[in-house]
């Protein structure tokens, strides 16, 4: 045994409560002459530590104990006495009746303002939709016009002024693949003729291939007969790339 | 406390009269002011009927009554912000012993010294000398293990020790 744990003994000692079957706390106390004087030190300290006179409490907290004990028992009764009844099997037998006529009524007359509120409800939803659209197109950032593109898809068919916004991106934006997701949103709107002559129109504004193949693709899939002209004049350029021609000859006999 | 804790508030009564003057004289000897004390020793058994359900019958009492007793001391810090002034004046009035003069002026000194302590300290040593709790009592109280409290309380000895000998050398000087 070293020195800290003996002296992790001294108040076992001094109670009389130590636990040395062995010896070897008094073992070392024999042995160090430090921790013995310690020991015996601390020891008188502890006795007088023990010495220390008891208080005693002034009758007063008894009273007041004793007040604020009756005070509590009353209040506690009178709480059992005045909800003994939602215990009662009758009452929340009750209660499980009443909620379930609540929500079956609810439900039923929910079921009438359908019409009003949830209609008015979802034209601020698309409202919002159409708003975000728009205004995610005009972005500098293109990765942000590329979410407007997206946008597009969540607003209903007939919009024309998401249509607009569309057939300007398709016709103007700088950037490639904006590009090419608005040609792929403008598909939605090929119900309106609106949209059908703008992809048309579109062919020859674009300058990267990319573009023109996939608005190719996009009027033989719709089989817009309209568009003959449109390829023919994109053919009769000088620069064509040799891919795009390929793809319009193509789409020319699809077209016949 | 059993008893209590399903209902019979009657049996608060019992409890009090075996621990109220214990618990009043841990609460004089860790903050040194009677008025506070008594205050906080309500307080205590009236914390005990809130938080009965939490009594746990396989659990000491003591400890679990020491354990509220010190929430309730450290509220009582956070709300009154009062210096511990253990002083000779707080403590005469209960001292009714025939000793002699050296042996007051050790008691005196001791008090002196006990109130120059930090309170963990002081609290530790009000709980293992004067209500003669076990150490797993107090480990349970204060949450860590018993080879802690032992070391805990060693310290706490000697940090006494160190103060009331340095005030008797003063005194002496």
């Amino acid at each position: 045994m070293n020195c800290e744990e003996a002296r992790t003994q001294f108040v076992d000692y001094w109670r009389g409560t130590l636990e040395d079957p062995v010896g070897e706390f008094r073992g070392h106390l024999d042995s160090c002459e430090r921790c013995q004087a310690e020991a015996n030190e601390l020891r008188d300290l502890w006795g007088t530590l023990g010495a220390l006179p008891e208080e005693d409490p002034s009758l007063d907290l008894r009273v007041r104990f004793y007040d604020s004990l009756r005070a509590w028992r009353q209040r506690e009764s009178e709480r059992r006495k005045g909800w003994w009844w939602i215990r009662h099997p009758a009452f929340q037998a009750a209660s499980a009746a009443a909620i379930l006529v609540i929500g079956v009524a609810t439900g039923y007359f929910m079921r009438g303002r359908d019409t009003s509120e949830v209609s008015q409800l979802r034209g601020e939803v698309y409202n919002m939709r159409q708003l975000v659209a728009l205004s995610l197109l005009q972005q500098q950032n293109a990765s942000d016009r590329l979410r407007g593109v997206n946008y597009a898809y969540r607003v209903e068919q007939s919009d024309p002024q998401v249509l607009s916004a569309l057939l300007t991106t398709l016709d103007h934006d700088s950037n490639v693949n904006v590009r090419l997701a608005a040609v792929d949103a403008v598909r939605n709107f090929t119900d309106s003729p609106v949209g059908r002559r703008g992809l048309v129109q579109a062919l020859a504004k674009q300058d990267s291939p990319l573009v023109q193949i996939a608005i190719l693709d996009q009027i033989v899939e719709l089989h817009e007969k309209s568009a003959v002209s449109a390829i023919q004049f994109l053919l009769s350029g000088q620069d064509v790339n040799p891919d795009v021609r390929q793809r319009a000859q193509w789409a020319l006999k699809q077209l016949q | 406390m059993q008893a209590v804790r399903d209902g019979d508030l009657g049996g608060l009564a019992i409890l009090f009269e075996r621990h109220h003057r214990p618990l009043f004289n841990y609460f004089v000897h860790v903050n040194g002011n009677r008025d506070l004390s008594e205050d906080l020793v309500q307080d205590v058994f009236f914390r005990m009927l809130k938080y009965r359900k939490s009594y746990q019958p396989d659990r000491s009492f003591t400890a679990w009554m020491y354990q509220i007793a010190r929430n309730a001391h450290v509220d009582s810090i956070g709300k009154r912000k009062f210096e511990v002034a253990l002083g000779e004046k707080e403590f005469a009035s209960g001292n009714k012993m025939d000793e002699n003069l050296k042996r007051k002026q050790e008691i005196t000194l001791l008090k002196r010294a006990m109130s120059l302590l930090p309170l963990e300290k002081r609290e530790l040593l009000v709980l293992t000398r004067y209500q003669n709790l076990k150490y797993e009592e107090i480990a349970s109280i204060l949450g860590c293990e018993v080879g802690a409290v032992k070391v805990r309380v060693y310290r706490a000895v000697r940090a006494l020790g160190e103060i009331y000998f340095e005030l008797a050398g003063e005194k002496a000087s």
